[in-house]
């Protein structure tokens, strides 16, 4: 059936600037915020606007989001018609096929799949943005100008500029240049990464893409240099709120302490908006009679005997008697042991830090310092220490079991 | 997969119960933090990948169907079979009685339903009250049934703590099998039954049939106490945790069992999940003015003032100042600053208005009724 607008999620991503937490998840499958994961942010906009069909491209690492994902129920989009797909590279006939080379050649693989529903617009969204958008009032404003596609955009300083894709425009927003993280920003619009294409001009620049050996196949740096050298009307949207990319560890740590600031970032509590997402079946949190709760997210299927400041547990994380858990993300099923201190650190899914180890530290102010990591699975052995910045992925010698 | 049925009698309610029912059936009472009565029972079922399941009910349901809408959070919408809700449609007009209320007991509300029961497509049934707070493992319960050759198991304890006047109880042989039934005696004797009875469907239709020709509305004293001889009824003894909620009292006494760690961890047992309707809260945030006692509490709450020894549902807010103490706090109410509440079962979207003070008593706890500001 003919849709107006699919939407074509990005999730093949490696993440590899987030280190030991992607080495066994794809980016968009990545706990956020105490209840979500990252993809709910984008797929929760899709559905909050209206949107009901949406592929999403997977590539690296995609069995845990394949079966977070399933058949989309917990968003919604499990309609008969539409719906969330997932779509891996495939070969054709005689082997022929290949990985995504990029993020316009990811498209351009399933142009097929776009094409089953014959859609006026393609919403193009990347897997590792936490926002709330409502993309409807994105397409009417591209419908009005009469783009042929419109991108998003945030205003930001302009020293972080430097650090953006930047859009250059006229004073009706029209985009007449395109700078990937510029030196000397000429403005201050970054690209946030979704963009809204006329299917019929993006299938056109997807092939003559695809046919350029030199091309890179990438949307920032081919598709749209190239659209705006053929004259084609490219329309910067003014995003208002909030918007953060969580691409690095310092980021995503930063991204869940702004979620603690009920006001800061993303309010959870804000019903006309909701961000769904698969929840597992878990009793309610219990807080036990030594435990010290302070600015902190806490979910259900948690056993909190310890101290919890300026942190998010996720569901059915363990905080033995004694232990302090300061300005860290817990993500679910971790343990942390009698005694053991984890302080701005990132711990990942079912990771266990033993009795009185000692996991990152308060920040030094010296060179070096930044948030400690323990990969998903790992052990950290009682009494040890993981410095802050430290990495840690294998299960530590002795393990859990000493 | 199993050839079992489930059948829940969701129509029962006590008038002990005042105002917690006034808007809605016992099965519908939310219980622990985030759930309601009927979950417990029902989730034992789907765990022991029960797939077809009958609830029976008849008044004061429409909280109850939006609780299980399609039966999709249960795993029970399904192509063929899965959750009937059955509510009385061919009760009236086929009324015996004067007064058509309620159903007059289990046999009277099965023969209520007697063309939904001949489709039945299992060999083996299985009947329970829809407001037992148990983790049961019924596969357990079904192999024992097939092993003993009964022709029906009945779930009992040997430690009875229900009030007896409506409770039955077996006293058995010395194999093991019932001789004697006490319906509702004066004190606890032998082992009490949790109205959990397995048995063939075949057996059922046969006992609704002669109940519905010979107006015998109670299993256990129409059909159980006069037939012990002649049937094999083997109770199957469960010491674990369960609960019967009968009164108010009751009821916030269940609850706040929850707070201890042994009775948490046979109910929440993690291999047989508790399923409930599912939510979309975000977390519960607590604030840096929160002091949190020995509670247990549910998503999408707001803390900020002090909890001990309480039970607070999803989405509860709780203000600065605050102090709520040996409470039960349903979904979506909130606690003003400086309220200051001890032993209060305060039911869904209640307020508590600003420095209000409200007390009531460990062995009699008071309720704030749903929907009301205080």
């Amino acid at each position: 059936m003919k849709k107006q607008c699919v939407a074509m999620l990005l999730a093949g991503g490696q993440g590899s600037r987030l280190y030991a937490l992607t080495s066994k998840v794809a980016k968009p499958a990545v706990p956020f915020g105490g209840k979500y994961r990252i993809i709910d942010f984008p797929l929760s906009n899709c559905v909050n606007s209206g949107i009901d069909t949406v592929g999403v491209l997977t590539q690296y690492r995609p069995l845990e989001l394949n079966s977070y994902l399933g058949n989309g129920q917990p968003w919604d989009l499990d309609c008969f018609d539409g719906g969330v797909h997932i779509l891996p590279p495939y070969v054709i006939q005689n082997d022929v096929g290949s990985w995504y080379k990029g993020t316009a050649n990811a498209i351009y693989q399933n142009m097929g799949f776009i094409d089953l529903y014959d859609p006026d617009y393609v919403l193009i969204l990347s897997g590792d943005h936490i926002y709330k958008m409502d993309y409807n009032a994105m397409l009417q404003h591209h419908k009005k100008v009469g783009a042929a596609c419109t991108i998003s955009v945030l205003e930001v300083t302009m020293e972080e500029a430097t650090r953006f894709g930047i859009m250059n425009v006229d004073e009706n927003d029209t985009i007449y240049e395109f700078e990937e993280k510029p030196k000397h920003p000429k403005s201050n619009l970054a690209s946030m990464g979704v963009y809204i294409f006329n299917w019929k001009d993006l299938k056109h620049y997807l092939t003559v893409d695809e046919a350029d050996p030199n091309s890179s196949n990438d949307f920032g740096k081919n598709i749209i240099p190239l659209m705006l050298a053929e004259g084609k009307k490219l329309s910067a949207y003014r995003f208002k709120g909030y918007w953060k990319d969580v691409g690095t560890i310092a980021s995503l740590w930063d991204a869940n302490m702004e979620m603690l600031n009920l006001n800061g970032g993303i309010d959870p509590y804000d019903d006309s908006w909701p961000i769904y997402s698969r929840k597992p079946i878990k009793p309610p949190h219990i807080i036990r009679e030594n435990a010290k709760l302070s600015h902190s997210m806490i979910t259900g299927g948690c056993d909190v005997d310890g101290l919890v400041e300026n942190s998010i547990l996720f569901s059915n994380v363990t905080v033995e008697t004694g232990a302090q858990v300061k300005y860290s993300i817990i993500m679910p099923g971790a343990v942390i042991r009698a005694g053991a201190v984890v302080e701005y650190a990132i711990v990942a899914e079912d990771a266990e830090i033993g009795c009185g180890a000692h996991v990152g530290t308060s920040p030094t102010g010296e060179e070096g310092w930044n948030i400690a990591v323990v990969a998903s699975d790992v052990g950290v052995v009682p009494g040890s220490t993981v410095a802050a910045g430290a990495m840690c992925t294998e299960p530590m010698k002795g393990g859990a079991a000493e | 997969m199993n050839n079992l049925h489930g059948i829940l009698f969701a129509y029962r309610t006590n008038p002990e119960l005042k105002d917690l029912t006034l808007h809605r059936t016992l099965a519908s009472l939310p219980f622990g933090g985030r759930y309601r009565v009927i979950d417990f029972i029902l989730s034992s079922l789907v765990n022991a990948g029960v797939t077809d399941v009958g609830v029976i009910m008849h008044e004061s349901y429409q909280s109850l169907l939006n609780h299980l809408g399609s039966g999709k959070d249960f795993d029970l919408a399904r192509r063929n079979g899965g959750l009937r809700l059955l509510p009385p449609f061919a009760y009236a007009k086929n009324d015996r009685r004067s007064t058509s209320t309620v159903y007059h007991g289990t046999m009277d509300a099965l023969a209520g339903v007697y063309s939904y029961l001949q489709e039945i497509r299992q060999d083996y049934v299985i009947l329970a009250d829809a407001h037992t707070i148990i983790n049961l493992d019924v596969q357990a319960v079904l192999d024992a049934h097939i092993s003993s050759g009964a022709d029906i198991t009945a779930v009992a304890t040997s430690t009875p703590h229900s009030v007896p006047r409506d409770s039955t109880y077996f006293l058995t042989d010395e194999t093991g099998r019932a001789s004697e039934v006490l319906v509702g005696p004066a004190a606890p004797a032998g082992l009490e039954i949790l109205n959990i009875y397995i048995m063939s469907k075949e057996l059922l239709l046969k006992l609704t049939e002669y109940s519905a020709s010979r107006d015998v509305v109670s299993l256990s004293a129409g059909i159980l106490r006069p037939q012990v001889k002649e049937l094999k009824i083997i109770p199957f003894v469960y010491d674990s945790v369960a609960f019967r909620i009968q009164t108010v009292q009751g009821y916030y006494d269940i609850n706040r069992q929850l707070l201890d760690p042994k009775v948490r961890a046979q109910i929440f047992e993690p291999s047989r999940p508790i399923r409930t309707k599912e939510r979309n809260d975000a977390a519960t945030y607590y604030a840096s003015t929160s002091k949190i006692y020995n509670s247990l509490v549910a998503d999408g709450c707001v803390i900020e003032g002090t909890v001990e020894n309480s039970i607070i549902f999803h989405n509860v807010r709780i203000g600065k100042g605050a102090v709520v103490k040996d409470c039960v706090i349903m979904q979506s109410s909130t606690i003003e600053a400086n309220a200051q509440l001890s032993c209060i079962i305060a039911d869904k979207n209640v307020v508590v208005t600003s420095g209000t003070r409200l007390t009531g008593k460990e062995n009699c706890p008071f309720v704030v009724e749903k929907g009301s500001r205080v």
